[in-house]
């Protein structure tokens, strides 16, 4: 009876409870969080879900999310997280790092160790180095030590051959630019040698305990936009990992929607104004 | 450039894989390090729910949940089961959150939790609920509102109910409104569960 | 969802609601819109810290168990972040056990009221601490 002219995202009609009821459950299985000014985001993910299911309501919509029906879960998921990796991508994380988090270090003697996992094909890493470069006025005083992990041996090739498109520059301005790239000639750009010298890319799986085993002590770690990825006891064993690679008191960055109150318990949240970091705890909590 | 590139990433010594006896170590760090090396392994159960149930360390005791989610059997699910009922509220939650993850492997263990004598009991495995298959949740939950004294274990079902309710859930829904038509918020949240399962809220 | 601008707080008091259940948050709604207050909603802690962030309140209503961030941790947390240090907090428990409530009160809550909650004893509450006339 139902004319498949009628599935056009703009044909249904969905209420702003049942964003926040979605929303609601989009939380309990997967810990990513919308705000209310990221609802516009939601809306058109939700509308282009509808439609590709080709669902008439919202109501048969979330009938079909709830069962799951052809991992429709994880299509919602996918169309949640944009993949595409850019410079200076969540600046405000950066502006976190150096106006909150780098404040407290006192100590010069050993170096700030922060880690970018997973690095992709290098902009995060490379992003943290210049970020620190420009903002940090304490940054020439102490040893910075920057380590980018990945699972793709092809992403961290190319990471350390640091060659990018101008796409991936443009949140970057033409003075830094100029500072840290030199234009080739097809509208590409090579990063500083000197910063693909002083950024040790590696290979690391997050859920495997024994290579994560090797990596301790850090400062700062970024890992946005991958823990939603892994099933549940996977996320739990990487959280663990995680707090191990932590020094006691040390943060790690998530991805902007992610949580980790859905993922583990393990750290605490410290809510910045520029974001929300979470915190291996410096003592262990003697009870909850 | 202030960056240094260290030659090697700080190796530590990975620590040889743990039997399960060092879980009772008086090392929290030892305890911590046992949990997590333990693998898909049954044999460890007994003392994995053991340890759980003595835990005093929060973060410990995470990783112990996590060894046992993930060898998931029958006596795993047993044992975070058994610990809803534990006077530890930490402990309680963390339990519920490990086993909301697992509804397939919860599903047998429903139905006498929905009938335990300890009210917080029956509220938590009304929320488990959520998260199995629908037709089953609706089948238990329909069950537990027919005899349900306890407000707050109704309410929750009725929350439940009004994410995964199909049109069977409403008779027992409106029954439970009309027995609790004195008590605040059940009736105002069976009428909403119904709305949204008949597709009629605005 | 409008967000109310602190010099209207005269006019109308702002409250946050903090609860994992959406009818329990509807329910908080209907009775507090009725008397005139102006109401925000957050899922859990989580997305309350960043509300109470954003914009100043008079009052969070908040639920003692919530997945995540419980009410407790949120309170917690409140209490030490020092924009919202000592914004009014009722905590809604489920049960008026000795334990229960002398953790509220020890998290920094202000009152306590006991689910299920009716509508005129939420509105009674959030009026006396909010000031505003019963």
């Amino acid at each position: 009876m139902a004319n498949p002219e009628a599935h056009r995202p703009a044909g249904v009609w969905v209420t702003p409870d049942e964003v926040r009821r979605l929303c609601d459950f989009i939380y309990r299985r997967t810990g990513m969080l919308f705000a209310d000014n990221k609802r516009y985001y939601v809306d058109r993910r939700l509308a282009e879900r509808i439609a590709a299911t080709h669902s008439l309501s919202f109501q048969a919509y979330f009938a079909l999310l709830r069962s799951n029906a052809d991992g429709e879960i994880q299509h919602l998921v996918n169309a949640f997280t944009v993949n595409e990796t850019y410079f200076y991508r969540e600046e405000h994380q950066l502006r976190c790092m150096t106006s909150n988090l780098l404040n407290g270090a006192t100590d010069r003697a050993r170096p700030i160790r922060i880690w970018s996992i997973p690095c992709s094909t290098g902009e995060e890493p490379y992003s943290i180095a210049i970020w620190l470069m420009e903002n940090w006025s304490q940054v020439d005083q102490y040893s910075i030590e920057i380590i980018g992990s990945d699972i793709d041996t092809t992403a961290l090739k190319a990471a350390e051959i640091g060659i990018y498109g101008d796409r991936a520059l443009m949140r970057l301005s033409p003075q830094l630019i100029d500072r840290y790239f030199e234009p080739l000639t097809d509208d590409h750009y090579r990063i500083d040698p000197g910063l693909t010298n002083s950024i040790h890319f590696t290979r690391a799986n997050l859920v495997d305990a024994q290579q994560m085993a090797h990596y301790r002590d850090f400062d700062i770690i970024f890992c946005r936009n991958v823990l939603i990825y892994f099933d549940d006891s996977s996320r739990r064993m990487a959280a663990e990992s995680l707090y191990d690679c932590l020094r006691p008191g040390g943060y790690i960055f998530l991805g902007h929607s992610e949580t980790m109150s859905r993922i583990s318990p393990l750290f605490d949240v410290c809510r910045f104004s520029d974001a929300i970091v979470y915190r291996r705890p410096e003592t262990d909590h003697g009870d909850n | 450039m202030p960056f240094v590139k260290s030659g090697e990433t700080s190796h530590l010594r990975v620590e040889p894989r743990r039997s399960a006896g060092a879980l009772t170590s008086a090392d929290p760090e030892t305890r911590w390090n046992a949990a997590r090396a333990i693998g898909i392994d049954a044999d460890a159960v007994p003392q994995l729910a053991a340890a759980l149930r003595a835990e005093p360390v929060p973060r410990v005791r995470e990783a112990i949940i996590t060894a046992l989610m993930r060898i998931g059997d029958e006596a795993s699910i047993a044992a975070l089961m058994a610990c809803l009922r534990s006077p530890d509220a930490g402990l309680r939650t963390a339990c519920l959150d490990a086993l909301r993850a697992m509804p397939q492997a919860i599903l047998p263990f429903l139905a006498s939790a929905l009938e335990d004598h300890d009210s917080d009991v029956r509220i938590m495995a009304t929320e488990l609920a959520r998260s199995v298959p629908p037709a089953d949740a609706n089948r238990l939950l329909c069950k537990l509102l027919e005899g349900e004294r306890h407000a707050n274990v109704c309410a929750v079902a009725i929350d439940v109910l009004a994410e995964v309710g199909t049109s069977d859930a409403i008779p027992a829904l409106q029954k439970c409104a009309e027995r609790f038509r004195t008590t605040a918020f059940l009736p105002f949240a069976a009428s909403i569960a119904i709305a949204r399962i008949s597709g009629t809220e605005g | 969802m409008e967000t109310i601008e602190k010099t209207s707080t005269q006019l109308r008091a702002s409250i946050l609601v903090v609860d994992d259940s959406s009818l329990v948050r509807l329910y908080y709604r209907e009775a507090l819109e009725k008397t005139g207050l102006a109401i925000e909603e957050a899922i859990n802690g989580i997305e309350a810290m960043e509300k109470v962030l954003a914009q100043a309140f008079d009052l969070v209503i908040v639920d003692i168990n919530m997945p995540g961030m419980d009410g407790l941790t949120f309170l917690r947390t409140l209490r030490s972040t020092a924009d919202a240090a000592t914004t009014p907090v009722l905590m809604i428990t489920t049960q008026a056990s000795k334990h229960d409530v002398e953790n509220a009160r020890m998290a920094g809550a202000n009152f306590y009221l006991v689910k299920p909650v009716s509508q005129a004893e939420l509105v009674r509450h959030a009026c006396v601490l909010t000031g505003l006339p019963t």
